[in-house]
C-alpha cells in the first residue's frame, strides 16, 4: 500500500443535464518522500486533481486515501500551495503565517512561536518584508510567503497547485532552485502540479501526464532517474535529461493531438461569410 | 516629510490639497498650477456665481416672512445666531459665579452699561428725529392724495344720493298692476347697486394708493432703528447680566435662603406652645427651599451649537443601534442562504419605509415605555428620532455586510478549511476582516442616510435638535427667522459632509488592498 493513492476515481461538474465530467478513473499511487509532477494542458482538471487530493473536494466515485485512510476533509496534514497565493491580504507576511501556525501548533509557546516563524520566513528570503501586506510584495514574493506558510504547518504531503505558473522566467528558476533546496533539506511526500516539462524534468522524481480533459485521466508515468542535486546548467547539455524532455514533450503533444481529433468531429460547420471592403462602402 | 504629508492628506480624504503641498515643494509647477485650477479654483468661482445667483433672485420675491434672504442677510444671522449663543454662555457663567470674580464682573458689567447709557439715549433721540422726519415726508406725500380721496368719497355720496332720491322719485309715479313698469324700476335699481359697487372699488384703489406711500422704505429710519435695536439690546443684556450677578445668582439666593433658615431657627427656639408647631414647619419649608436652590440651574434656552451638539449625539446613538443590529444580522445573511432568504422578504418590506412612517409609531412605543419624560435619563422625543434613525439608516450597512460576506474570495475560505479552524476563528480572522471594506462602505452610507433622517425625525419629534431649531423658525415666522433656516441649510451641509469624510477615513484605514474610495 502506497502513501498517497487515489482510485478510479470520477469527479463531475454541473448538472446531470449538462454534465461534463472532469477525471475519469484516475489511479495514482505516490510513495513516501517521493517527488511526483503531474504535467498537463490547462483545463485539464489539474487543479481539480489538487483540490481531491487535499479534500476540499470529494469524489463522485472511487477514493482518495493517504497512509490508508480515506480523506474526506481538508486539514492541515496536506498543505496545499494555491495557485493565486490565496495570502489573507489584510495580513502582514508575519501574520499570514502566525495564523496557520497558531492554528496548528496550539500549544506552541510565544517566544518559540515568533522564532518559528521568524525561521520560515528566512527560508523563503523574505526577511525584512516580514511587516508587509501581502500587496506590497511581488508575485515571487507572494509566492514565497504561500510557499512559507504552508511549509510551517509541517505538512506531511505538499500538493503544489501550479506554484510558478504566473512568475516570469527568471524569478521560476530561483524559485524552483528554492523549493528543491528546501525539499532536500527537509524530505517530505510533494505533489506537484505544472504545465512545463522543464520543471517537471528539473524538479521530480517521476513526471506523470494528465490527458487533456474532459474525461481527463493520468497516463503512464515517466520515470526520472538523473541524480541529485541536479545542476539548471549542466543538466542543458545531458543526454538523458535532453532524451527525457523530448519524450514527455513528444507524448504530451500527440495526446493533445488526439484529444483534438475527438473534438473536431463534434465542430459545428462555420458559414461561408466573406468579409465586405469598408472601404468601398466608406 | 513631503510624502508624510502627501499621506495624511489622502488618508484624511483631503486630496484635493495634494497639488499645493507638491507646489510647496516645486514639483513640476506647471501641473500643480494646471490641478489647483481645476479642482480648487474651478469650485471657488462655480461656489461664487452660485452666491451671485443668489443674491440676485432672492429679493425679487417678497413672501409672509419679507423678501427671501440674500446670502449677506443670511451671513449676518449667522453671526447673530453665534452672539447669542455666547451670550448665553456669558449669562450661564454669571449665574453661577461667586465671590471676588463676581464682584470684579460687576463692576465691569456697570462700566460698560454707564458707558452705552449716553449711546442709548443717543439712539434714542436719533430715531425720535428719523420718525419725525418720515412721518413728515409721509405726510407731504399722503397730503393731495388724502384731498383727491376725500373729494372723490364726497362726490361719489352725493351722486349715490342723488340716484337714491331718483329712485324714490319713481316708485311713487309707479302705478298698481303696471308690470312692465315695474319690471323697468328693478332694472334701474340693479343699475344703481352696481353703479355704487364701481364707485366703491374706485375709492379702494386710491386707498391703496394712499397705503404705498404711507408705508415706504425710509432708509434712515431702518438705519436708526437697527442702530437703536443694536445698542438697545446690548442694554439688556447687561442688565440681564447684572440680574445673574446680582439677586439672581446662585451664591446669592444660598445666602438668602440660608439666612432666612437661620432666622426661622432662632425664632423656633425662642417659640413655644402652638407657635412652636409653626416655626418647626417654616423651618422645614426654608430647608426644602434651600435644597432647591443649591440644586437648580440657569434656565439657558437652547441655542443652536447646543443643538447641533445634540443632534450629533442624536445620529450617533442612531448610528450606534443600526450598527449594532445589522452587522450581525448581514453577516448571518451572508454566512447561510437559509438566514438570507428567511431575512430578504422583511428587508425588502422595510427597506423603502420612510422616517415619517417611523417615528409616530416609534414615538407611541417609545412613549410606552418610559412614563414621565421629565423624570426619564433620556427625553423619549431623543430616544425615538435615535431609534428612527436607526432603522431608517441600518439597510445599507445590513445588504452591505451580507454582501461583502456572501462574496467573500473562494479561497480565502478555502485557507481556512486547509487550517481547519472553528466557526468562530473563521469567522474573526477570515470572514469579517474580508467583509469589513464593504461593512465600512455600508456604514458610510447608511450615516448619510441616518443624517438626512434625523432632521426630520428631530422637526417631527420636537426632540431638541437642529430639526427643532428649524421647526421653531418656522413657527416665529420673521424675516430673520426665515434668514436663520437658510443658516441650517449650510450647516446641515458642513456637518453632513464631515461625518462623510470621517467615514471616509476609517473606510480607508480597514481597505486592505490600497483601493481608492469613492470621493
Amino acid at each position: 500500500m502506497s502513501f498517497l493513492e487515489m482510485n478510479n476515481v470520477c469527479i463531475g461538474y454541473g448538472p446531470s443535464n449538462a454534465r461534463t465530467e472532469v477525471l475519469e478513473n484516475v489511479n495514482l499511487s505516490v510513495e513516501e518522500n517521493e517527488f511526483v509532477a503531474i504535467i498537463g494542458f490547462s483545463g485539464s482538471g489539474k487543479s481539480t486533481l489538487i483540490s481531491l487530493l487535499a479534500g476540499l473536494e470529494k469524489p463522485d466515485s472511487g477514493f482518495v486515501r493517504m497512509k490508508g485512510r480515506t480523506i474526506d476533509q481538508p486539514g492541515p496534514d496536506r498543505g496545499v500551495m494555491f495557485q493565486n497565493y490565496s495570502l489573507l491580504p489584510w495580513l502582514s507576511v508575519y501574520q499570514n503565517i502566525e495564523l496557520a501556525v497558531k492554528q496548528v501548533f496550539p500549544d506552541m509557546k510565544k517566544g518559540e512561536r515568533v522564532e518559528y516563524i521568524q525561521h520560515y520566513i528566512d527560508m523563503v528570503s523574505l526577511t525584512s518584508a516580514e511587516w508587509k501586506k501581502p500587496h506590497e510584495l511581488s508575485g515571487g514574493m507572494r509566492q514565497r510567503l504561500s510557499l512559507a506558510r504552508t511549509l510551517a504547518m509541517k505538512p506531511e504531503v505538499l500538493l503544489l497547485d501550479e506554484p510558478l505558473s504566473a512568475l516570469d522566467a527568471l524569478t521560476r528558476s530561483v524559485l524552483q532552485d528554492e523549493i528543491i533546496r528546501i525539499w532536500e533539506e527537509d524530505r517530505r511526500t510533494v505533489v506537484m502540479i505544472t504545465n512545463d516539462v522543464d520543471e517537471a524534468t528539473i524538479m521530480a522524481d517521476r513526471i506523470i501526464p494528465l490527458t487533456p480533459g474532459p474525461k481527463a485521466t493520468l497516463a503512464q508515468d515517466f520515470k526520472v532517474e538523473l541524480p541529485r542535486p541536479r545542476d539548471r546548467t549542466t543538466l542543458n547539455f545531458n543526454p538523458d535529461f535532453k532524451a527525457l524532455r523530448n519524450r514527455v514533450t513528444k507524448f504530451m503533444i500527440s495526446v493533445n493531438e488526439e484529444a483534438k481529433l475527438l473534438r473536431t468531429q463534434r465542430n459545428l460547420k462555420c458559414p461561408d461569410i466573406q468579409p465586405i471592403s469598408l472601404a468601398r462602402v466608406g | 516629510m513631503k510624502y508624510k504629508i502627501l499621506k495624511a492628506l489622502d488618508i484624511a480624504g483631503l486630496k484635493v490639497l495634494d497639488p499645493v503641498v507638491r507646489l510647496a515643494y516645486r514639483e513640476e509647477p506647471r501641473e500643480q498650477v494646471r490641478k489647483i485650477i481645476l479642482f480648487i479654483a474651478i469650485p471657488i468661482i462655480t461656489f461664487c456665481a452660485f452666491l451671485v445667483a443668489w443674491a440676485y433672485i432672492a429679493p425679487r420675491h417678497t413672501t409672509k416672512s419679507g423678501e427671501v434672504p440674500t446670502p449677506s442677510v443670511v451671513w449676518d444671522s449667522a453671526k447673530n445666531i453665534w452672539v447669542f449663543h455666547q451670550r448665553e454662555n456669558i449669562k450661564e457663567e454669571d449665574f453661577r459665579v461667586e465671590g471676588e470674580e463676581r464682584e470684579k464682573r460687576i463692576a465691569e458689567v456697570t462700566a460698560l452699561l454707564e458707558k452705552l447709557k449716553p449711546e442709548l439715549e443717543k439712539a434714542d433721540e436719533q430715531l425720535n428725529k428719523a420718525q419725525e422726519q418720515a412721518k413728515a415726508q409721509t405726510q407731504q406725500a399722503v397730503a393731495p392724495l388724502m384731498a383727491v380721496f376725500e373729494k372723490t368719497k364726497e362726490q361719489f355720496k352725493q351722486a349715490e344720493s342723488d340716484r337714491k332720491k331718483e329712485l324714490n322719485e319713481l316708485a311713487k309715479t309707479i302705478k298698481d298692476g303696471d308690470t312692465a313698469a315695474r319690471a323697468e324700476y328693478l332694472k334701474k335699481v340693479d343699475a344703481h347697486i352696481k353703479q355704487s359697487d364701481v364707485e366703491t372699488e374706485q375709492l379702494q384703489v386710491i386707498k391703496s394708493r394712499i397705503d404705498v406711500v404711507m408705508n415706504p422704505k425710509h432708509e434712515g429710519l431702518i438705519a436708526a432703528r437697527t442702530a437703536k435695536n443694536r445698542v438697545a439690546e446690548q442694554v439688556q443684556f447687561l442688565s440681564k447680566r447684572l440680574e445673574n450677578l446680582g439677586d439672581n445668582n446662585q451664591q446669592q439666593k444660598v445666602l438668602a435662603a440660608k439666612q432666612a433658615l437661620e432666622e426661622k431657627k432662632e425664632k423656633f427656639s425662642e417659640a413655644s406652645g402652638r407657635a412652636l408647631y409653626f416655626g418647626a414647619m417654616n423651618i422645614h419649608r426654608a430647608e426644602d427651599r434651600l435644597g432647591r436652590i443649591e440644586t437648580s440651574t440657569y434656565a439657558k434656552p437652547w441655542t443652536f451649537p447646543a443643538q447641533i451638539v445634540r443632534s450629533l449625539g442624536c445620529v450617533f446613538l442612531g448610528f450606534v443601534i443600526a450598527t449594532i443590529i445589522a452587522v450581525p444580522i448581514g453577516i448571518l445573511c451572508g454566512l447561510s442562504p437559509v438566514f438570507m432568504a428567511a431575512m430578504t422578504p422583511l428587508i425588502s418590506l422595510f427597506k423603502p419605509v420612510s422616517p415619517i412612517v417611523w417615528l409616530p409609531i416609534v414615538f407611541i412605543i417609545v412613549g410606552g415605555f418610559i412614563d414621565d419624560p421629565e423624570q426619564a435619563p433620556v427625553h423619549p422625543a431623543f430616544l425615538s428620532s435615535a431609534i428612527t434613525v436607526a432603522l431608517c439608516s441600518l439597510w445599507p450597512t445590513l445588504v452591505n455586510t451580507a454582501f461583502g460576506v456572501a462574496a467573500i474570495d473562494k479561497d480565502h475560505l478555502n485557507v481556512a478549511r486547509v487550517l481547519r479552524l472553528g466557526f468562530w476563528n473563521r469567522l474573526f480572522k477570515i470572514v469579517i476582516p474580508s467583509a469589513l471594506p464593504l461593512i465600512f462602505a455600508g456604514l458610510r452610507i447608511s450615516l448619510g442616510v441616518g443624517w438626512m433622517v434625523l432632521i426630520a425625525a428631530e422637526l417631527l419629534s420636537s426632540s431638541e435638535g437642529i430639526g427643532k431649531f428649524v421647526w421653531d423658525m418656522f413657527n416665529n415666522g420673521s424675516s430673520q427667522t426665515f434668514a436663520q433656516m437658510f443658516v441650517v441649510v449650510f450647516v446641515v451641509g458642513i456637518v453632513g459632509l464631515m461625518l462623510d469624510r470621517t467615514m471616509i477615513v476609517f473606510q480607508r484605514l480597514v481597505s486592505f488592498d490600497g483601493a481608492p474610495t469613492a470621493i
